[in-house]
């Protein structure tokens, strides 16, 4: 049992990380960057070739995450930005045609047969008479710092500052003067850039093939929902909570656990109808 | 000379539309040609909400293989009649389109598209693993159809009529639907929806309205593939093929009952031929799709009605 709640608590922290970038691209412009699946992906498929090109597993993390930053900024200054104040529906399509290509492109040069990665840690550590990965709990630490990183971001920087308002009100923020978009293509290299790093994390739990994205998509989609619309916070909770939820529906019914993460979305839209 | 041509069309567009698919018969299987049938059908659901209601769904796959796995269970448990098991699809598509209905029509954008995505996914587990006892899993099941009188559907040709009378029956019904008060209340909500709102109009139950007649429609086009094949798979309802429709409804030009007919034979056309020359299929499918939307947003049925001279044939429609 312990082990499944660790097991939950560092998938959740893995959501949270993904998470970030679809909360901020959302909470801001109201679209949803299905891009942000290929991000993901890439940075796990960097991940595999520099390990195997014999680099650390540090170094190689740190490359997959910088790669994911010029891809990130040509979607966003050559789709995005160009569809931007136009039909979000345009843009919808647009980052999922990117998602396509991008998919396409990874199975072409990688090939479409998933790839196991092994933990680079590789200890455990016992806790309450339960041997654990310290990967694992490096995971939640990471997810952790991150969280930490991000309060200290938006509430004592400037650009952090122009960010939540943006997010809380973009009228409004324009209003006093404010150019929200400006900071906007900041924001979208960051959270793609931790999309990578979560993708990167999650690598070596799971098996990388070319349609990864698409399920932790979804999954960070419904995380974000639940947590409530541009809310870093309800993010945060939503995602270890979201995470803990799969952990254990996953325990008693292996494939059930993502349809489960959806009926609590639902669950949420119930109780809390969204009118955007 | 041409304006009375046009006119002409206009009138007679159920004709033209069923001579133009009896054209396609020579040059295609007679059950392919059904196949595009069926798929403009859906097309057609899908505009419905896209087009006219504004509403993107990444999730219209999951009516469509409820449509499909409705009738093959009608079939095996209730009845082997083909009409009471398309209207099953109907039924069962509709029912889920009224369970998720009042849950998605309040959102719009970006959570309208994923939520239907989600909740496809969680179809696609129900049909593939959840209730895999009844619906076959993985191998999906076979359907058998009885005959109806002198209707036997297991002869290509009596499905291909069938299917055609139910899509010229649903191409006059979307364009009843339109053209009424309803579809421009429709078109407003898709332009400016508080607007519609301050005006005093319950623009929720509207939507959910449209959004079930949309569902159903799909149920239908997924019963008639059920019929046309003779068997029912997890591809029928598989969330990653949500991008075919939408494929097919901009490269034929959202918002219009023809757009939607020349999209969907554009897209069956582009997607039985020319994967045999094209090796990354996925890829080109994205690189046409940023095409659409970056310099073709109105079209193929956009780009005629600009050509055409006026009045076009879209205006003088009743």
């Amino acid at each position: 049992m312990i082990s499944t709640l660790a097991y939950g608590l560092t998938i959740g922290g893995i959501f949270y990380i993904i998470s970030i970038g679809l909360s901020l691209t959302f909470g801001t412009m109201r679209i949803v960057n299905f891009a942000h699946a290929l991000v993901y992906t890439v940075g796990a498929y960097v991940l595999m070739a520099a390990l195997r090109a014999h680099l650390g597993f540090l170094p190689a993390a740190l490359l997959g995450v910088l790669v994911t930053i010029p891809i990130a900024w040509c979607i966003e200054r050559f789709v995005i930005r160009r569809l931007y104040g136009q039909s979000i529906d345009y843009a919808i399509i647009a980052t999922y045609a990117v998602l396509l290509i991008g998919v396409d492109a990874t199975k072409w040069l990688f090939g479409a047969t998933p790839v196991p990665l092994s933990d680079p840690i590789g200890k455990h550590v016992v806790l309450a008479g339960v041997s654990l990965p310290v990967y694992r709990l490096v995971i939640i630490a990471v997810a952790l710092a991150i969280f930490a990183g991000l309060e200290l971001f938006f509430r004592r920087t400037v650009v952090g500052k122009v960010v939540v308002a943006g997010l809380e009100d973009k009228e409004a923020a324009r209003a006093i003067g404010l150019s929200v978009d400006k900071y906007f293509s900041l924001v979208f290299v960051v959270g793609s850039c931790l999309a990578a790093l979560g993708g990167i994390l999650y690598a070596p739990i799971t098996t990388l093939h070319p349609y990864m994205g698409f399920h932790v998509l979804l999954v960070c989609f419904a995380v974000v929902l639940v947590g409530g619309l541009g809310s870093m916070r309800g993010t945060f909770a939503a995602a270890f909570g979201l995470g803990l939820v799969m952990a254990l529906t996953g325990r008693f019914w292996g494939p059930a656990a993502e349809t489960m993460v959806f009926a609590v979305m639902a669950a949420t839209l119930v109780i809390k109808p969204i009118e955007v | 000379m041409l304006a009375s041509i046009q006119r002409w069309l206009a009138r007679f567009d159920l004709v033209v539309i069923a001579g133009l698919f009896l054209a396609l018969l020579p040059v295609l299987h007679v059950q392919r040609t059904t196949d595009f049938i069926v798929f403009c059908l859906y097309v057609l659901s899908f505009d419905l909400i896209y087009g006219h209601m504004g509403r993107l769904s990444f999730g219209h796959m999951l009516y469509l293989g409820a449509g499909a796995y409705g009738a093959a269970l009608c079939s095996v448990h209730l009845s082997a009649n083909p009409i009471v098991a398309l209207a099953a699809s109907v039924i069962l598509a509709g029912a889920v389109g009224l369970l998720l209905g009042p849950l998605v029509v309040r959102t719009t954008g970006a959570c309208f598209a994923l939520i239907n995505l989600a909740f496809n996914q969680v179809g696609h587990f129900v049909v593939l693993i959840a209730a895999a006892a009844y619906t076959g899993g993985e191998d999906g099941m076979t359907a058998a159809f009885s005959r109806v009188g002198p209707l036997n559907l297991s002869q290509r040709t009596h499905m291909f009529a069938f299917a055609l009378a139910i899509l010229l029956a649903a191409v006059w019904f979307v364009r009843r639907l339109t053209g009424s008060p309803f579809g421009i209340l429709l078109r407003s909500v898709k332009e400016k929806e508080e607007r519609v709102r301050f005006l005093g109009y319950d623009t929720t139950r509207y939507k959910l309205v449209a959004f079930v007649l949309s569902t159903s429609l799909a149920g239908a086009a997924g019963g008639l593939s059920a019929l046309n094949y003779g068997y029912v798979t997890p591809s029928f309802i598989d969330p990653g093929r949500n991008v075919e429709v939408i494929f097919a409804a901009l490269i034929g030009g959202a918002g219009s009952v023809y757009g939607a007919l020349l999209g969907g034979v554009a897209y069956m056309v582009i997607s039985n031929y020319l994967p045999d020359y094209v090796q990354r299929w996925e890829m080109f499918l994205g690189f046409a799709l940023l095409l659409l939307v970056f310099r073709f947003r109105s079209g193929l049925w956009g780009w005629i009605a600009q050509r055409a001279p006026r009045p076009a044939v879209e205006e003088v429609a009743p």
